[in-house]
């Protein structure tokens, strides 16, 4: 207590002081005075700052975990271990051991919102029917579509006491936790105040976050500031502002780097990196949950249908060479996980790069580089998370067509290739490819596995757009998802993960690490194996 | 005079009925599917289904129109497709940003096409004409958004002299006339500006050539009248005729600044229309097109009844 | 002409139609060097867009990772290679054929359409003329570039599209060039006197008319040329026209511009490019203008 203390009146000072100076530099700009962190996120406009963001996993980044809390967060203090789950909003949780549908949160007590008003769990059954009950004063459509995708297995809620909230899935889902972290909670009394306008909200917003949001102009600029009374103490926020700055175009954010507009920038471009450096800019970047795939094809006809194949393709492909096309800004991937992580497993098959082997398996199956096997790949032009994908698609096919795979590129944008995904295989607008290559993040089973491999997940459920249909997969699958215990579902993942490995049931190319590039006075910054990050350890050093 | 005036403003609301249905049949001729810019792809379709009933988007087009015009009429646009603030909000905000750098590269554009102007018509056949003639080529014959990449090479890339892109260092609405600003509106507006800085050489060229080779200019000199006078004479001649000019490139580079916008991500009309057109974010789209357009029939009514007011030779006739 | 399409139209003196007319004109056009120069540069930016594939020293579409982004001047890529390691030289000869096609199509479109408009407009007079040219004012209630924006951004990305777009742009000016010239010539004395013995309308026209009217048309249409190409190429560079990997030089200037850092002086070829031709088409348009004796 007598420690915050003088942290805040050593803060407070410290505030005068650049007051002072940027007084006397007359107000030269904002970069004089130093507590100011400046981001340059890739979003083109301000992700929502109702409570559910949109913008994908860079909204929920920068104005989902800043400015609210999940009643489960991720764990992201970590550089080196696998970012896990930690009591955020809840104190605890526990599944019914009679019927596994039923789970009971016990909420944090004593956590109040930023305009004052009390966390409970009023307040939480509040915001579930915001996004759940289109009946409810608060319903909000955006918010509800941004989040009710993510928490498949949602069915009921209610209130058990002022502390306690007990849930109802749909089926037995024991990943229902990791869904948990996507719903954050915003405050009912603040909406009130507010003439239950979300609109006004939005300028205005008040969560449970570390961050409090205290200036929104729409599509330039949004300014957190520190919650002084945050309910964990030891992540109240170091920097006195930070200041999030949309802009797309990569090279904008170089320049704005380089031109000291901004302090940090979201994925610089890689050809770029070496001059940053070379202009003393820190790089970071560590592997996070993220794989860069072709997705095959199951279909009648699809080549990738015989084994053969799917090795061969998985044995030509030199991702060292792609990682120096890259600047050394990827891991190679040997499977959709990274080896180790706990649900790779131990399989057979290595994903290696060996041309000899490939070449003799496709002669088994009849090819050859004089009758190559044909086929056709959708990919994008640029796209979230896709890296370089025309330079790394280009790559590729000069390294299989050495061994006798052919590959034809179907380009689309990203606006097209995205909403393919769910279409299939078998659309139409598939223009008869027999691959897909869509990067994805996955942070929990169901979004690394389930989603692709389970057979019911068949277009237009899920994002099984090759038709995957394995009984083995199915049945390992349902059996992870209803097995409670972590250590046991972990070692059903990796016999799964281990026969899909053994199948070469896709052909994985790479994970992405995640470059940032900052001014080197920024410090503090952990960067986690995670596609969200924590902002309260860093600093501006003067 | 006054019957003119009056068909002249009349001649406006047509106009303007026309550009509205126009810019509302525009968006429906797009293949695009306007929830793709509400919800993201891979969202569930009940919750697709939730948000176009919220949205409206499931109503018949004719209904949908009815309800735009009527909204419209009463200055509501509808809400962005992307983020669900209101267009009109949106788009006021970033034409506040465009007008600023539509005048600043007006300004610019026409105080330099002046000079040349003049001193290229008063020299016909010299070496300067010849120079000041190219270079007005040169100004409307350059790829905008090139020339614009081109000072950022030098300007911001080599020289690391002055910021390429954004409007300053806080954000637009911070925006004061002080250096930390001004620096991040110099490269966009002179890049902006080459195009008014042709257009007005070349006009102001053409008239003082026109009005010195008349014949009683040649008199008045042989009279000895000093060359102040006849400067003045022309001056006065070709005034009205280069404002009228310039009034009307002022409203062209309001929609032509697109290109630029996006090379410097200044956050006007254009970058809203280009990050629109990419999102599929249609109710932008439609609301900026429309307040473009009218802002141009305005502009161009304008610049019809002050030329009418101005000009002696209409004031005669 | 500029980015801007005022036609502040004064209506001119038909030129008459006659053979030693046009070579008047050319020998005129000869003794302007300025006029000369810029046709010679065009022409050899078309021969060089014909032969692309026997000049262009490798394909524009061959990609090599390891040379990627090379500077001005390396060894087997004289100008430089892009950010998939395609020859720069060889993609702005190959692109030469993109970029003139959709900079000029849609000028030659709105040329026989605009022209029809504008001379059946002209030449019937009355309310059907008023009819037409009320709705071809429409169109003036949009900055050019705004409406080819509009259009090419609401029909979505693609090279039909965009020329579709820059031909709708296109088409009012013209017809309304087409319409003042015809309303002017439809009042001559010869015309009348066609008329009055009785000759069918179109008869009138291909015999009397065309000849007069296609001429001062045909000069205001080159001068959008120069406007057609800028705004063609900004479509792809915005991502509206051409697709990768298709060589264009709008869309390289686009994909050229994130290695605006790494290799600077490469990415600005293409606009040089575009600006080259551009400035040609302009000043021959001039050229033409002076020639042929026509004021616009």
């Amino acid at each position: 207590m007598v420690y915050k203390k003088i942290a805040a009146a050593l803060r407070q000072a410290r505030r005068a002081a650049a007051v002072t100076v940027s007084l006397t530099v007359l107000s030269m700009s904002a970069m004089a005075d130093g507590q100011v962190l400046r981001i340059a996120m890739t979003a083109s406009d301000i992700p929502l700052t109702t409570g559910q963001p949109d913008s994908g996993f860079e909204g929920y980044r920068f104005l989902g975990y800043t400015v609210y809390d999940a009643l489960i967060n991720w764990d992201l203090s970590s550089a080196d271990e696998i970012s896990g789950l930690t009591p955020g909003l809840a104190e605890s949780w526990e599944v019914d051991e009679e019927d596994t549908r039923v789970w009971t949160f016990t909420l944090r007590q004593g956590v109040s919102f930023h305009d004052g008003s009390e966390w409970n769990a009023d307040a939480a059954i509040w915001n579930l029917d915001k996004v759940y009950d289109e009946d409810s004063p608060q319903f909000d459509a955006r918010q509800a579509g941004n989040v009710r995708g993510r928490i498949p297995a949602m069915d009921q809620y209610e209130k058990v006491d002022d502390h306690t909230i007990r849930f109802t899935t749909r089926e037995p889902d024991a990943w229902f936790p990791y869904q948990l972290t996507f719903l954050l909670f915003s405050s009912p009394a603040q909406w009130e105040a507010l003439g239950g306008d979300w609109d006004a909200f939005a300028r205005e917003p008040s969560g449970t976050g570390p961050f409090r949001l205290t200036r929104l102009v729409p599509r330039e600029r949004a300014v957190l500031e520190p919650n002084a009374d945050y309910w964990d103490a030891d992540r109240v926020p170091r920097i006195e502002r930070i200041e999030l700055i949309p802009m797309p175009e990569s090279s904008t954010r170089t320049s704005a780097l380089l031109s000291d507009q901004v302090d940090w920038i979201e994925t610089p471009a890689p050809d770029a990196i070496p001059r940053m450096q070379s202009r003393g800019m820190t790089i970071t970047s560590n592997p996070y949950p993220h794989t860069w795939p072709y997705q095959f094809s199951m279909l009648e006809g699809s080549p990738w249908r015989d084994i053969n194949v799917r090795k061969a393709a998985n044995l030509a492909v030199d991702r060292e060479g792609l990682e120096a096309l890259l600047g050394g800004l990827m891991v190679p991937a040997a499977g959709i996980v990274t080896p180790d992580h706990p649900w790779y497993g131990e399989p057979e098959f290595e994903t290696r790069y060996d041309p000899e082997e490939a070449m003799r398996l496709l002669a088994e199956s009849g090819y050859g580089p004089d009758n190559p096997v044909e086929i056709k790949v959708l990919i994008s032009t640029s796209g979230s998370g896709q890296m370089q994908p025309l330079a790394m698609n280009e790559y590729i096919q000069q390294n299989l067509a050495e061994v006798g795979i052919a590959l034809d590129f179907e380009v689309l944008d990203w606006e097209s290739l995205f909403p393919n995904w769910r279409r299939g295989a078998e659309d139409p607008s598939s223009r008869g490819a027999h691959a897909t290559n869509i990067t994805f993040g996955w942070l929990d089973p169901f979004a690394a596995f389930y989603r692709f491999m389970h057979s019911s997940m068949a277009p237009p459920n899920g994002f099984n757009w090759g038709y995957m249909d394995d009984p083995e997969y199915d049945r390992l699958l349902d059996e992870a998802r209803v097995t409670f215990d972590q250590e046991a579902q972990d070692a059903i993942l990796a016999e799964f993960h281990t026969r899909m490995v053994d199948d070469a049931a896709w052909l994985w190319v790479a994970h992405d690490v995640g470059p940032r590039a900052m001014q080197p006075r920024v410090k503090g910054f952990v960067q986690a194996k995670n596609w969200f990050q924590d902002l309260t350890p860093v600093y501006i050093e003067e | 005079m006054s019957t003119y005036f009056l068909k002249r403003i009349l001649y406006v609301v047509p106009i303007t009925l026309a550009v509205s249905f126009f810019c509302f049949s525009l968006v429906h001729l797009s293949p695009g599917d306007p929830m793709d810019a509400v919800v993201s792809a891979d969202a569930p379709r009940e919750v697709v289904a939730m948000v176009e009933r919220a949205y409206g988007f499931d109503r018949p087009l004719p209904e949908q129109f009815a309800l735009w015009v009527s909204r419209a009429l009463q200055g509501d646009l509808g809400l962005s497709a992307a983020n669900g603030r209101a267009v009109t909000t949106e788009v006021f905000a970033a034409l506040k940003n465009t007008l600023l750098l539509a005048l600043a590269a007006s300004l610019i554009g026409f105080t330099l096409g002046c000079t040349f102007g003049l001193l290229a018509g008063y020299w016909q056949g010299s070496l300067l004409d010849r120079l000041v003639t190219g270079f007005a080529v040169g100004g409307v014959s350059v790829p905008h958004y090139w020339l614009g990449m081109l000072l950022v090479i030098v300007f911001s890339v080599e020289l690391n002299w002055l910021p390429s892109s954004g409007a300053g260092p806080g954000s637009s609405n911070d925006w004061a006339f002080e250096w930390a600003y001004l620096r991040h509106l110099i490269l966009p507006a002179v890049t902006l500006s080459v195009i008014p800085m042709g257009v007005v050489t070349r006009t102001v060229r053409a008239m003082v050539a026109e009005i010195l080779a008349h014949e009683f200019v040649e008199a008045l000199r042989a009279k000895g009248l000093a060359e102040k006078r006849v400067f003045l004479h022309v001056v006065k001649n070709v005034a009205p005729t280069a404002l009228a000019v310039m009034g009307l490139q002022l409203g062209y580079l309001l929609g032509g600044s697109i290109l630029v916008e996006t090379v410097f991500s200044w956050p006007g009309t254009g970058l809203l229309l280009n990050n629109a057109i990419f999102q599929r974010d249609l109710p932008i789209l439609q609301g900026t097109i429309l307040v473009l357009a009218l802002f141009f029939v305005l502009l161009n009514l304008i610049v019809d009844l002050a030329q009418a007011r101005l000009d002696p030779r209409i004031q005669r006739s | 002409m500029s980015l801007t399409l005022d036609t502040a139209v004064s209506p001119m003196a038909a030129p008459p139609a006659e053979q030693g007319y046009w070579r008047s004109v050319f020998a005129r056009l000869r003794r302007d060097p300025v006029a000369m120069i810029a046709g010679l540069i065009l022409l050899a930016i078309v021969l060089m867009a014909i032969f692309a594939p026997w000049l262009a020293p490798q394909s524009p579409y061959s990609t090599s990772m390891l040379s990627r982004l090379q500077p001005i001047g390396s060894p087997g890529f004289p100008l430089g290679s892009d950010e998939l390691g395609r020859d720069v030289l060889s993609r702005l000869i190959h692109g030469a054929r993109l970029s003139l096609l959709i900079g000029v199509m849609p000028v030659i479109n709105a040329f026989v359409i605009g022209s029809a408009i504008g001379i059946v407009a002209g030449f019937v007079g009355g309310r059907t003329n008023t009819v037409i040219m009320r709705v071809i004012d429409v169109f003036y209630a949009f900055p050019a570039v705004l409406l080819a924006i509009a259009l090419a951004g609401a029909l979505g990305a693609g090279l039909v599209n965009s020329l579709f777009s820059l031909t709708v742009v296109f088409i009012p000016p013209i017809a309304r060039v087409a319409e003042s010239v015809t309303t002017q010539v439809r009042n001559v004395d010869y015309i009348e006197a066609a008329r009055a013995s009785g000759a069918r309308s179109l008869t009138i026209i291909r015999r009397h008319v065309l000849g007069n009217v296609l001429g001062p048309i045909f000069v205001y249409a080159t001068s959008l040329i120069s406007v057609s190409m800028i705004l063609a190429s900004g479509l792809s560079f915005l991502g509206l026209g051409a697709r990768p990997p298709m060589p264009e030089w709008g869309l390289m200037l686009n994909t050229m511009r994130d290695a605006i850092y790494v290799n600077p002086w490469v990415t600005v070829l293409p606009g040089m490019m575009i600006f080259t031709v551009s400035i040609c088409f302009n000043m021959l348009s001039d050229g033409l203008r002076s020639a042929m004796d026509v004021k616009l």
